[in-house]
């Protein structure tokens, strides 16, 4: 009979997310699609979802589905924040662009959900049950990115298509590469 | 604690929370009307690179 190594818990949890927001500037319309990266960690009796890409935000909830929704929303006022701030399209493109790949000073937990990835496809750790309905999704197949566009009037060249639209989701990090 | 650990630090209001800037780092995240949790201290510290001075006065 073979002996199987126990497998530990997680404390963090690798989460890949997909938004897609349009924002009204000051005389532009744009349309913001981005894939990233979060890490989800009980802390202080919740649960958090910190940023990784975007570091820069971070939201509490009581249940998993709770720090997603308060995440989402805190992203998107980000984004009329900085459209309240830009004098034009260029000016917001670029400080969204900035604000999305800003990282971490310490890059501590960017370090953590890549370690957290590692340990899932290792096999030394299974994610909680808590985590067992969301759907599974290879980082090597979804890199983030961030794609900001102008899609008013005056946009050049952009053609709209239904099949541009994408759905908010999150995901946990699949156990395998694809 | 930001004035210890992030000297020249500065805090603005935006319409839908605070901004802080340090040096070339800019943090949007700060609650300006929901309560401000230890989460996202630890997360600013973080970003701005001051957790273990941050640590010191014992809010994280």
């Amino acid at each position: 009979m073979l002996a199987t190594e126990p497998t530990i818990d997680l404390k963090e949890h690798p989460i890949m997310l997909t938004l897609q927001d349009t924002i009204s500037g000051n005389g532009f319309l744009a349309r913001i699609t981005m894939s990233g990266r979060t890490l989800m960690r009980r802390e202080d009796d919740k649960w958090w979802m910190h940023g990784v890409r975007p570091a820069g935000i971070t939201a509490s909830g009581g249940n998993i589905e709770e720090a997603f929704l308060r995440f989402r929303n805190r992203y998107k006022e980000i984004l009329f924040d900085i459209a309240q701030e830009s004098h034009t399209f260029k000016d917001f493109a670029s400080e969204v662009e900035r604000f999305f790949n800003e990282s971490d000073a310490d890059n501590e937990d960017e370090r953590q959900w890549e370690c957290a990835l590692a340990a899932i496809r290792s096999g030394a750790s299974q994610p909680p049950t808590l985590f067992a309905n969301l759907p599974r999704r290879s980082p090597e197949t979804y890199p983030s990115f961030i794609k900001i566009e102008r899609v008013d009037a005056n946009a050049n060249d952009v053609r709209l298509m239904p099949s541009d639209n994408v759905a908010d989701s999150y995901a946990y990090s699949s156990p395998k590469a694809a | 604690m930001l004035d210890k650990c992030a000297p020249g630090h500065t805090i603005r209001r935006t319409t839908h929370a605070r901004l802080v800037s340090f040096g070339t780092r800019v943090f949007r995240d700060l609650p300006k009307f929901d309560d401000i949790e230890l989460g996202h201290i630890r997360k600013m510290a973080r970003h701005f690179g001051i957790y273990d001075c941050a640590k010191q006065f014992g809010i994280i």
